[in-house]
């Protein structure tokens, strides 16, 4: 006869922890949808609950998601172009060639590559453009915010993906490559006083020869993907401090009026109001059911239809557009026209029209064109948020009454640089003389 | 139990993502299904199957299978038009259509493919596996493939619709007189010493100053001629056939005398005024390029001078490589080891034995090279022996007669 044996409990999990490892797509309750941002690590840049409002479709537009997919495709269809590519005057155009011809889907795997890197430069400024209409780069009602420094960090990294995107331009070593950078770097020395160093130092020399090339190759693999990625955690970081979307401060204020419901648990506050935010904010709309839904599933979701979409969509444009590879470079040979990348023709475009011919006086629009604009409207940009007078209501809402007048100004700013941006891409033709899109060009001779 | 918070998201966004889902499928099987579309995949099939045909399946399973290249590292070429072209050198396939057809074999005995390639010969564009771009009638690529095709658009007077490809010939053959095989330029080398072109044109480098250097005018760019009088197709090689019949309709102004060329005879200078550009061409691969490094004439006298002269016998045995014999005219080259003008007196000097008894038995390093490179037999080392006595006699007549050496000895044992 043996005595009943006493078996111990099982060992309780610490509060907080859910007791299954792992979590689920589908939590059964709230708890375990916390859970699930605590216990995976990906997910841990949502907050558990998020504000109905940030996950509009029109309000966002998912820009943001977007560009970030567009950056993990080019990290992803970068690593074997790393592989393949020679970074060298002699072999590069070659090693391109056959990336384009026997590597098994290389042709496609450069097709992603290029087009995620033009679509991001393009809804990096559409991402920009959304965030200025909507006002969202100003404060809300939390404390500690600093959302203008994360506009900051945003205009820095428009200027860090122009340049990844600019200087992947010169690798493939051919025609396109060699006279875009050449009339992107004159551009440069035309800077007074500093211009022709500056070129000096961008090309390694003062021609586009080997030390360009490695220069552009070591800024585009390593340095400025390495500057993005840790702006871009930085961004990130930014966006949870801040307390998610500007709009969901707005749904807060908006609400403060409602009748305050005691909420019996306080164990989901993970919304990220930062640095003593006020409990009665958290106390009224962010907590209310009818305003929230769990970050885990809802939010991961439409993120993964966001990523995924923008994955699908670059996979299949790849299959359908070709990434064109023209001559060899030739210093002695200037195609004609010479156009610098699509998203610096509307500077090219100002720098052709603000160059003026009085006899043989000539006066250079490069400085105007290529610096002291450009120059002029990065420093606006970055410090509009301190510019910017309009009241806390306008944060967070798309066209605020507030905020109209700058509206309409950067509206019309942005529809110039489009404008400028068409004539350049399809208006100008040989010796930068205008055409109608639909004017043939005059034929270009061949050899035989 | 705790509850989930409703959410009308699931009900929303599920059908979303299932969407995208699709599209992801879609778009996998879109690229898998591109990588596939190449026309040298049905190349290779037919060829397959026209070698089965003629030979049998055990041949056909020889037809390697996949892309193919001819690697030249010399001329850095990649020629991977033999993935289509996979009969080039199959017998049996010479009245075939293209590209099934067997390379005439003449050209290649002296043009191995493995040196030459495909395109340094036909032009078109190497790296490619697509047809167009191959042949070179894509965008972009400026060296189209110089076959009948292109003739016949040229409507080319020669009876060889595929002659253009002669251009590429006289890359390496520009400084040939005549090269069998290369008809019209031949003919236009020809009419170039006949009309006299050098009178007013530099040709390789040589000829007058009134017209422009015509050395490497082959590399002019296409966009610098003047097409403004010219009619019909925009291309430098237009531009010379219609400039060479008649000068004037082109250029208004020149004074270049109108030849009455005939159609023929200006696209075959046409083909060789286009040849003549810079290449980057290994010497080797250039008929006529001296490989040697010639002597001057001082040298060559003096080198006949020692062979012939009384120092002749240490010349031929190979001793001058070393020694100099400065009383009988021979300087070595190297000067390596003591003159032997005085070799008499000297190895008794230095060794303490005669100069007899060295050399049957020498020590040192001359027993290394009298057991290896230099043989004796004792008959020649009684004529070695003789010969350094003369030297040394007419060594000490020189020095009698106030004559100086010309060569010091240098060095020792």
């Amino acid at each position: 006869m043996s005595l009943p044996v006493e078996r111990p409990e099982p060992p309780r999990s610490a509060p907080g922890v859910h007791p299954k490892r792992g979590w689920s797509f589908s939590p059964r309750s709230d708890r375990e949808s916390g859970d699930a941002v605590v216990a995976n690590f990906l997910l841990h840049w949502f907050p558990a609950k998020v504000s109905k409002a940030s996950l509009d479709w029109n309000y966002s537009f998912w820009l943001g998601t977007v560009s970030a997919a567009l950056l993990l495709l080019l990290v992803l269809s970068g690593m074997p172009l790393l592989f393949l590519y020679v970074p060298s005057v002699e072999r590069a155009y070659a090693s391109v060639k056959d990336i384009e011809y026997v590597v098994a889907f290389g042709s496609w795997i450069r097709s992603v590559h290029r087009l995620s890197a033009h679509l991001m430069v393009a809804v990096v400024v559409l991402h920009l453009a959304r965030v200025f209409l909507t006002g969202a780069y100003k404060n809300g009602v939390g404390r500690g915010q600093r959302r203008p420094l994360n506009w900051v960090l945003g205009v820095a990294m428009l200027i860090v993906t122009l340049f990844l995107s600019f200087t992947g331009y010169l690798l493939p070593w051919d025609q396109l490559a060699y006279w875009a950078v050449t009339v992107g770097t004159n551009i440069a020395s035309s800077i007074p006083g500093v211009g022709a160093t500056l070129r000096e130092l961008l090309l390694g020399g003062r021609a586009i020869e080997q030390a360009t090339l490695i220069r552009f190759y070591v800024l585009h693999v390593i340095a400025l993907p390495g500057a993005l990625g840790i702006l871009f955690l930085y961004h990130m970081w930014r966006i949870r401090k801040d307390g998610g979307l500007a709009r969901a401060d707005r749904a807060t204020l908006l609400e403060a009026s409602a009748a305050v419901v005691p909420t019996p648990t306080k164990t989901y506050t993970l919304l990220g109001l930062a640095r003593g935010t006020s409990p009665q904010i958290r106390a009224t709309a962010l907590e209310r059911p009818e305003t929230t839904v769990n970050a885990v599933p809802d939010l991961v979701r439409r993120a993964a239809i966001v990523i995924l979409g923008t994955i699908a969509v670059i996979g299949i444009l790849a299959v359908a557009i070709h990434s064109p590879l023209e001559e060899p470079a030739n210093p002695l040979v200037t195609p004609n026209p010479a156009k610098a990348p699509w998203y610096f023709l509307w500077l090219q475009e100002i720098v052709t029209d603000t160059t003026i011919h009085i006899g043989s006086f000539t006066i250079n629009g490069a400085f105007i064109g290529g610096v002291l604009l450009p120059g002029l409207l990065i420093g606006l940009l970055t410090f509009w948020p301190w510019l910017d007078r309009s009241g806390r209501a306008a944060t967070g809402v798309w066209f605020a009454r507030d905020r109209r007048l700058q509206n309409w100004v950067f509206l019309g700013l942005c529809l110039v640089v489009v404008v400028f941006t068409l004539i350049g891409t399809f208006c100008r033709g040989p010796y930068w003389n205008f055409y109608w899109p639909w004017e043939t060009w005059p034929e270009i001779p061949g050899r035989i | 139990m705790e509850k989930r918070t409703d959410s009308p998201y699931p009900r929303r966004d599920r059908p979303v993502l299932a969407l995208v889902g699709v599209a992801l499928v879609i778009g996998t099987a879109l690229f898998a299904w591109s990588d596939r579309q190449h026309d040298w995949r049905y190349y290779q099939y037919e060829f397959r199957r026209q070698v089965t045909e003629k030979f049998g399946a055990e041949k056909a399973a020889t037809v390697p299978a996949g892309i193919q290249q001819l690697w030249v590292p010399e001329l850095r070429r990649a020629d991977r038009c033999i993935t289509c072209h996979q009969a080039t050198a199959w017998k049996g396939f010479e009245s075939a259509d293209e590209p099934f057809r067997t390379h005439p074999v003449e050209p290649l005995r002296s043009h191995p493919v493995e040196k030459f390639g495909c395109t340094p010969c036909h032009a078109g564009q190497g790296w490619a596996i697509d047809s167009d771009a191959a042949h070179g009638q894509v965008a972009h690529w400026e060296e189209p493939l110089l076959g009948s095709d292109l003739g016949e658009a040229y409507t080319l007077a020669a009876t060889d619709k595929g002659a253009m490809l002669q251009i590429n010939c006289n890359a390496c053959h520009r400084y040939d007189r005549e090269t069998a095989g290369m008809s019209e330029i031949n003919l236009a080398k020809k009419l170039v010493q006949e009309k006299g072109c050098r009178a007013c044109h530099v040709i390789n480098g040589r000829g007058g100053s009134i017209g422009p250097d015509l050395t490497y005018v082959g590399d002019k760019a296409p966009e610098q001629y003047d097409y403004s009088r010219l009619s019909g197709q925009m291309t430098a090689f237009a531009w010379h056939v219609a400039h060479l019949k008649d000068p004037r309709a082109l250029v208004q102004e020149t004074v270049m005398p109108n030849f009455h060329l005939s159609t023929r005879d200006s696209q075959a200078l046409a083909m060789l005024i286009l040849s003549w550009r810079k290449t980057s061409l290994a010497s080797s691969y250039v008929p006529g390029t001296p490989r040697s490094d010639p002597q001057t004439p001082e040298e060559a006298a003096e080198e006949q001078r020692m062979a012939t002269g009384p120092g002749a016998w240490f010349v031929k045995t190979g001793c001058f490589v070393c020694h100099s014999i400065s009383a009988l005219g021979v300087r070595s080259p190297a000067q390596i080891g003591p003159d032997l003008s005085t070799a008499v007196e000297d190895v008794q000097s230095r060794f303490g034995r005669t100069l007899d008894d060295f050399l049957r038995e020498p020590t040192g390093t001359m027993s290394v090279v009298l057991s290896r490179q230099i043989i004796l037999t004792p008959e020649q080392k009684a004529v070695a022996i003789g010969k350094l006595r003369e030297a040394f006699q007419e060594h000490l007549r020189q020095k009698e007669a106030g004559a100086k050496t010309p060569a010091t000895p240098v060095g020792s044992h």
